[in-house]
């Protein structure tokens, strides 16, 4: 499941690459976004935004499982007042 | 007025990092990676202002009044999705391979990923090169920085430049009433039809001096021009400025260590950000309003740079760029901030805020960018825009406090840079052959006293180097990244690819090493393409088939390295 969640999500990071390629409005100028913003530049600005919003669902449903056994074995450990926190977690 | 405010930062910075010292431990655990100790927001901070340089602010200005909003998408957005990759795929799992094998250094990882010193000897002078570049460039850009943001912080009232003014100027000089400020600096002699300036002179004297004669007229523009080029700026020399700012990162990056480090580029990626919010609030204002500015660019001659028309960005070009970001996968000074990570999920906000970040920081500088292609001269110096519009447009302390962002954002990445040269050089040659040469075997305290010397020594070369004042550094410090990129299959390989061995990366990195000698001639002539693309595609593909060709033509790794990076996952 985690790795279908993960799947979508960097698919979602290509289609974020595909669309950054906006050729369909090089040329164009207007409108103005808000009055003010260039619309490529608005475009961009919200690929920027898309981004953060993909990896924070990557990071909340897809965060790898390695790491996150790693960090409770680490705090297991340190608990226990083992200094070398996470050396015994594979 | 400027001066002392980047000062009082200098001594805020000093003051802040020197605090954080008392936290150290000073032992080398703490002085290379602050004890893998650092939280979320700190990482987070360290990791965005290592790779932000003063291109975040200057340069990114100065290329959109040369190419328009393209550079936003070129520099920005893809660095949003790709920075955030690298951190995603290959930070957070060299953090936990350092943690669980107590790696100090990028190349003490490869050493024991692919088993081969040879590899560990040919990386490290091309990191070291590549890094040193990368230094030249900040410590280059603040001896220009500190330089322009000071002009008259030296009177010189022992030196006069003069002009001879065009002869329909004589009546007007004449009777021309000189304001009470000007007064013991400007004089006209009409017999010789000669203008005297007394001293040193800002450049935004230029507008006073024009209010002088009116209407304004061509040949009043033409001597004012003059005498504003020929009059000496009484700037901080531009040597001074390159050395006081190396010092400066020097004394905290020596006193505290990555810990310092750490807290230093939390106060100036905040410095730094702050400030170009506040330069594009005060100027937006001063043009009228954002909305007021945007449409007087599009009525304007440069309204190109409000779209990516013409031959400002090709579409090749826009696209092969997202090559270049990949470079931070394999900076070994921002590896190095990846092993200062307390725990994994500390990389979760990087990831997520960086493409924010860069957005909050960018998009500001490139709509000044723009609006400054309506109101300043096609002739301007493009890293001189960001400069013009704030002493334009804004008063000298927020000069002085932009002045103070900028050196922040060189000052962050410079920190890093340092503090890794020491660590590579260190961990990965004097602990490892010093024996040969008749160091032994060195305790905590010698061992970063070798590195500071060695530090010291690249500064030195770096800044030799920069007294030439060469005119190129920026095209070879863009040629630097291409380098970067280009080794990212190595990093790659060794995490994901259990088959990758010593001879595929070898190959692959004398490849890179040869294709960057090869094209570096043309990369520093400006702008270089091949085939309308960026270069780092053509070496970046280049060094993936090398690798996957040798790889696979050599045996694989020992069992044990597989073992060891690759285990069987248990259910």
């Amino acid at each position: 499941m985690r790795n279908a969640r993960a799947l979508v999500l960097y698919l979602a990071v290509l289609a974020l690459c595909v669309l950054h390629q906006d050729f369909w409005w090089w040329d164009e100028a207007e409108p103005l976004v808000f009055g003010f913003l260039p619309v490529g530049l608005a475009w961009h600005l919200g690929i920027s935004v898309a981004a953060a919003f993909v990896w924070f669902l990557m990071v909340t449903v897809a965060w790898p499982r390695d790491l996150r056994d790693f960090d409770a074995g680490s705090r297991d450990a340190s608990l226990g007042g083992d200094d070398s926190a996470g050396e015994r977690v594979r | 007025m400027t001066v002392g405010i980047i000062l009082a930062y200098v001594a805020l910075l000093l003051g802040i990092t020197l605090y954080s010292t008392r936290r150290s431990k000073k032992d080398s655990g703490d002085y290379f990676l602050a004890n893998r100790g650092i939280g979320s927001f700190m990482l987070l901070m360290s990791i965005f202002g290592t790779t932000m340089t003063a291109f975040a602010l200057v340069g990114s200005t100065g290329r959109a009044f040369e190419k328009g909003i393209g550079v936003y998408g070129l520099m920005a957005s893809w660095s949003g999705i790709i920075h955030s990759l690298c951190f995603f795929l290959i930070g957070a799992k060299v953090w936990r391979l350092g943690k669980e094998h107590g790696y100090v250094t990028q190349l003490a990882f490869f050493r024991d990923r692919y088993r081969s010193e040879a590899f560990v000897l040919l990386l490290f002078p091309m990191m070291v090169g590549f890094v040193l570049i990368y230094i030249l460039v900040g410590v280059v850009g603040s001896g220009r920085v500190v330089e322009a943001l000071t002009p008259e912080t030296f009177a010189r009232s022992d030196v006069t430049t003069s002009v001879v003014v065009d002869a329909s100027l004589e009546p007007k000089l004449a009777a021309m009433q000189v304001p009470d400020d000007l007064r013991d600096k400007l004089s006209f002699d009409a017999s010789s039809r000669t203008l005297t300036w007394t001293g040193s002179m800002h450049p935004k004297r230029r507008g006073a001096l024009m209010k002088l004669v009116q209407p304004p007229s061509k040949p009043w523009a033409d001597a004012v021009g003059e005498l504003v080029k020929k009059a000496p700026r009484g700037s901080i020399p531009y040597a001074w400025g390159m050395g006081f700012v190396s010092l400066v990162v020097l004394i905290y990056v020596f006193f505290g260590g990555m810990r310092a480090t750490a807290w230093a580029n939390t106060m100036q990626t905040i410095v730094f950000m702050v400030m170009g919010v506040v330069a594009f609030i005060v100027i937006k204002n001063a043009l009228g309003g954002a909305e007021a500015a945007s449409k007087a660019l599009l009525a304007s001659k440069a309204s190109e740079r409000a779209s990516r028309a013409g031959d400002q960005i090709g579409k090749l070009q826009f696209l092969t760029y997202c090559f270049v970001p990949l470079s931070v996968g394999m900076f070994p000074h921002l590896f190095q901030h990846w092993l200062t990570a307390k725990r994994a999920s500390n990389f979760k906000l990087t990831v997520v805020a960086h493409p924010l970040f860069i957005a909050i920081t960018w998009v500001p500088c490139i709509l000044l960018g723009i609006w400054a292609a309506a109101v300043l001269p096609e002739t301007t110096d493009p890293n001189a825009v960001l400069g013009t519009m704030v002493s334009r447009y804004a008063g000298d302390v927020l000069s002085g406090l932009i002045g103070a962002g900028i050196l922040a954002a060189i000052m962050s990445s410079m920190d890093s840079q340092f503090l890794c040269l020491g660590s590579l050089f260190t961990n990965d040659i004097v602990d490892r052959y010093g024996h040969r040469i008749g160091l032994g075997t060195l305790d905590d305290r010698a061992k970063v006293r070798v590195g500071r010397i060695f530090v010291v020594a690249m500064v030195l070369i770096a800044f030799g180097i920069g007294l030439t004042n060469p005119g190129g550094v920026f095209p070879i410090g863009v040629w630097c990244f291409t380098g970067f990129a280009s080794l990212f299959p190595i990093v790659f390989a060794a995490l994901y690819w259990k088959r990758s061995n010593k001879h595929g990366v070898i190959a692959a990195a004398l490849t890179v090493a040869v294709l960057w000698f090869w094209f570096l001639g043309d990369a520093l002539t400006g702008e270089f393409l091949i085939g309308g693309m960026m270069p780092v595609t053509i070496v970046l593909a280049a060094s993936a088939v090398v690798l996957v060709v040798v790889t696979l033509l050599t045996p694989p790794p020992p069992r044990d390295v597989q073992d060891k990076f690759f285990p069987e996952r248990t259910a």
